[in-house]
C-alpha cells in the first residue's frame, strides 16, 4: 500500500467526526487519557536504565499507545471536530503497511525495511541538519551531507532567504525559496554523484503552497521522494496539514508524518512521551498515510532529547512500535551542544546508540536544539551512522548499550542545560569544497576512539 | 479554613475546593486583596516548580484554572481598587503562517496569575491584527510567538508595520519560540527576548519599569 489508508474516508471525519471545543481536547480529552492508560498498563520510568530490556514494558507502551490513539483521536483545529479510528480499522492499516519500501531512484534506490529489536541489520540514515541555513551556505550544506558515506537519505536545511529575500512563510517567498531549496538538492546530488538520492523535502516550505509547488519529477521533488507533515502538539492537525496529505497522496509521493512528543508538556513526564511517540505513529499510518513516522520529542525546556528522562522514552517506544507492528520509524536526534563540540559528538553518538538498538532507524542531528543558523554539520550526524552501524554490526544488545549509554551519559549529562553553542558550519567545514576542517575532524577522531574504547566496534 | 488551605486547593487544582473556600473566606470578611496576593504567591511557586520541571502543563494548568475561578468569583470585590489593577497589559499570538499554540499559551498562563492583562489572539496572527488588537486593549506590549523558522519573519514584520504606522515608541514587541534566539531578536529590533515561559513575567514586569 502506497496511498493513504481510505483517503476519504478519513478526510471526511474532519466534517462528521465528534464536535469538541479546542480549549477541551488537551486539558479535557488528551492528558486525563493519557494519564489512565499509563497508570492502567503500569507504564513507570526508570532513570537508571536510559535502554530498558523489558520486552513486557514495551508490549504495554504498546497496548497504551492503541488505547491513546483509539480514544482521543486526532483533532481538526479547522472544522473542530475529532478524527477518529476503530480497532477493526487500526488492524487492517497495521497488516497493509508492507513493513518496507524501495525509496529514491536509480542506483541510488534503497530498500527501507522495518527493524526488530537489537537487530543485527544496520539502521537506515536519514541525514539532517534541520537547522535554517544562510543562502549562501546553503548549497555548500547540501554537498557536505551528500558526501556522507552511510547516506541512505537527506533532508536539506531550510532556506532563510532566496534572491536575498527573506522566505517568510504562506508568501510568494516561500514558493520562490522552495523552488530554489530543491533545485540546490537535486544539483548537489548530481554532482556527488547520488542523483537518485532519497530526499525529504523541502523543508523551507511550511505552507502547503510552497511543498505542492515543488512537486515535478524532472526538477523537484520526486514521486520517489518523501514529504513530512506535521502533527501539532500533541494530537491536533489543521487543514493545511491536510491539504498534504491529500497531495502526497494523488502526487504519488511517499509521505511521513512528523511529530514530537514534549516532555514536560501535555504529554508530562517521560512514560507520557513514550505512549504517545506510540500513538502518532498510529495516527500517521491511518490519518496521514504515512508509510514512516518521523519522531523528535523532546525537553519543554531544553528542545533536546540526548538526556536520559527523552532517552528513555526513546527507547521503550522504540521497543514497542518493533516488537508489535511492521512501521517505519525514524529517531531524530536534537542535541543540547552546537557543533564542533565534544559534547554535541557525544550526545549523537548516546542518541543513536539507544535508537539502534531499540529498533529504529536514525534522524540525525538537529544539533544546538535546532535554534541557531547554520549550526549543524554533517561530521556529528556520520558519527552517529557509525555507532548505529557499529551496534547493529556487533550485535549489541539492549543491556550493553545500556551500560555504554550511562557511560557516554556521564561525559555530558550535567552540561545539558548550559551546553556550548558551538560553532556555525562555515567555521568548522571549508564551505568551497564542502569538507570539515582538519581541526574538527581530530576532534570527531578523539571522541569516536573514546567511544571505541568503551566498547563499541566501529568497521573503519 | 484558611488562606493556607485555599493555596494547597489552587496548588493541587482543585477548582471546586478552591472556589468553596474562597467563598467562605470572603463572606467571613477575609480582604479579597490578601486572598489574591496570596494565590499570587502561589502560583509564583506553581510556575518556579514548572520551569524545574518538578510538575508538568496539566498540573500548572489546572492550578492556574482554579486560581482564574478564585479570581473570578472575588472579580465585584476587586473593581476599583487600585492593587487589583494589571502590572502590565499584553497581547499575544502565534505569528502568521504558524498553527503552534503550546509555548504562547503556556507564556498566557504565566502572566495571568502573574497579574498581566492578556489578550489571547490565538494562532495564524496577521502581523496587522497584533497591532489593531494592542491600541483597541490599550496594550503595551506586543508579544509574538513563532515556532517555525519560516514564520518568524512575521515578527519582523510586526516591527515593520508598527515604523510605518508611526507607532513604533508606543509598543514594546516580545519575541519567543522554539527557533527564536537573542541574535534574531536584535536583528529585527524587538525590545525583548524571552528564552522561555517561566522568565516572561519577570522579564516583561522589568521591561515595563520606568527607566
Amino acid at each position: 500500500m502506497s496511498t493513504p489508508y481510505r483517503l476519504w474516508e478519513v478526510q471526511d471525519r474532519s466534517n462528521t467526526g465528534p464536535f469538541c471545543d479546542e480549549n477541551d481536547f488537551l486539558p479535557k480529552n488528551f492528558s486525563p487519557k493519557l494519564k489512565e492508560v499509563v497508570k492502567k498498563y503500569q507504564i513507570k520510568y526508570d532513570p537508571k536504565n536510559p535502554v530498558p530490556s523489558d520486552d513486557d514494558l514495551a508490549d504495554r507502551v504498546w497496548q497504551a499507545g492503541w488505547e491513546l490513539f483509539r480514544e482521543v483521536g486526532l483533532y481538526n483545529t479547522d472544522t473542530h471536530r475529532i478524527i477518529k479510528a476503530g480497532d477493526q480499522e487500526i488492524k487492517e492499516a497495521l497488516y497493509m503497511h508492507p513493513g518496507e519500501y524501495w525509496v529514491g531512484a536509480g542506483k541510488d534506490a534503497v530498500l527501507w525495511r522495518h527493524r526488530q529489536v537489537e537487530d543485527r541489520r544496520t539502521p537506515f540514515c536519514l541525514f539532517s541538519p534541520d537547522c535554517t541555513c544562510s543562502e549562501e551556505l546553503h548549497y555548500s550544506m547540501c554537498l557536505a551531507y551528500l558526501k556522507e558515506p552511510l547516506l541512505d537519505g537527506f533532508c536539506a536545511p531550510i532556506l532563510e532567504s532566496s534572491i536575498g529575500q527573506r522566505i517568510a512563510s504562506a508568501s510568494p517567498f516561500e514558493i520562490n525559496g522552495s523552488t530554489q531549496h530543491i533545485y540546490n538538492l537535486r544539483l548537489a546530488a548530481k554532482q556527488v554523484g547520488r542523483p537518485g538520492t532519497f530526499l525529504v523535502a523541502v523543508g523551507t516550505a511550511e505552507h502547503d503552497s510552497g511543498q505542492i509547488a515543488v512537486s515535478n519529477n524532472e526538477w523537484g521533488v520526486r514521486t520517489t521522494d518523501a514529504r513530512i507533515i506535521g502533527t501539532l502538539s500533541e494530537f491536533k492537525t489543521a487543514n493545511t496539514l491536510l491539504n498534504r496529505v491529500v497531495h502526497c497522496a494523488q502526487y504519488g509521493c511517499y509521505a511521513g508524518n512528523l511529530t514530537g512528543a514534549i516532555y514536560g508538556g501535555w504529554c508530562g513526564g517521560s512514560e507520557g512521551v513514550a505512549v504517545t511517540t506510540v500513538a502518532y505513529s498510529l495516527n500517521g499510518l491511518l490519518n496521514y498515510g504515512a508509510i514512516f513516522n518521523q519522531h523528535f520529542p523532546f525537553h519543554l525546556n531544553w528542545g533536546s532529547n540526548t538526556t536520559r528522562e527523552l532517552l528513555w522514552p526513546i527507547a521503550v517506544a522504540g521497543q514497542a512500535l518493533s516488537r508489535n507492528s511492521k512501521l517505519l520509524y525514524t529517531s531524530n536526534g536534537f542535541s543540547n551542544a552546537g557543533p564542533m563540540t565534544e559534547m554535541v559528538f557525544y550526545e549523537t553518538a548516546c542518541h543513536a546508540l539507544v535508537s539502534t538498538v531499540s529498533g529504529w532507524d536514525l534522524w540525525e542531528m538537529a544539533s544546538a536544539r535546532n535554534k541557531h543558523r547554520n549550526r549543524a554539520t554533517p561530521l556529528e550526524a556520520r558519527l552517529g551512522m557509525e555507532v548505529g552501524h557499529a551496534a547493529a554490526r556487533q550485535g549489541l544488545t539492549r543491556g550493553q548499550a545500556n551500560e555504554i549509554a550511562n557511560r557516554i551519559l556521564a561525559k555530558y549529562e550535567r552540561q545539558a542545560a548550559d551546553a556550548p553553542l558551538g560553532a556555525e558550519y562555515q567555521d568548522c567545514y571549508h564551505a568551497a569544497t564542502a569538507l570539515p576542517t582538519q581541526e574538527h575532524l581530530d576532534m570527531y577522531r578523539r571522541v569516536k576512539d573514546d567511544l571505541a574504547g568503551m566498547g563499541i566496534q566501529f568497521p573503519y | 479554613m484558611s488562606v493556607r488551605e485555599l493555596q494547597q486547593a489552587v496548588e493541587a487544582g482543585d477548582k471546586d475546593r478552591a472556589t468553596a473556600l474562597a467563598r467562605e473566606l470572603a463572606a467571613k470578611g477575609t480582604d479579597s486583596l490578601k486572598i489574591i496576593g496570596a494565590l499570587t504567591e502561589v502560583m509564583g511557586q506553581v510556575g518556579e516548580k514548572f520551569s524545574r520541571l518538578e510538575i508538568f502543563l496539566p498540573e500548572m494548568m489546572m492550578a492556574g484554572a482554579a486560581m482564574s475561578a478564585v479570581v473570578e468569583l472575588l472579580a465585584p470585590q476587586l473593581k476599583g481598587r487600585k492593587s487589583g489593577e494589571p502590572k502590565g497589559r499584553i497581547v499575544l499570538g502565534t505569528v502568521m503562517g504558524d498553527l503552534h499554540e503550546i509555548g504562547k499559551n503556556i507564556v498566557k498562563l504565566m502572566l495571568e496569575t502573574q497579574f498581566f492583562e492578556v489578550k489571547d489572539l490565538g494562532v495564524n496572527v496577521d502581523p496587522i491584527v497584533f497591532i489593531k488588537e494592542a491600541e483597541s486593549l490599550g496594550a503595551q506590549v506586543i508579544g509574538a510567538s513563532s515556532l517555525m523558522t519560516t514564520t518568524m519573519p512575521h515578527q519582523e514584520e510586526i516591527i515593520n508595520l508598527l515604523k510605518d504606522k508611526g507607532l513604533r515608541g508606543k509598543y514594546r514587541v516580545v519575541v519567543g519560540g522554539a527557533p527564536v534566539n537573542q541574535s534574531w531578536a536584535e536583528e529585527i529590533g524587538a525590545d525583548l527576548y524571552c528564552p522561555d515561559a517561566g522568565s516572561a513575567p519577570r522579564m516583561i514586569g522589568e521591561l515595563l519599569k520606568p527607566s
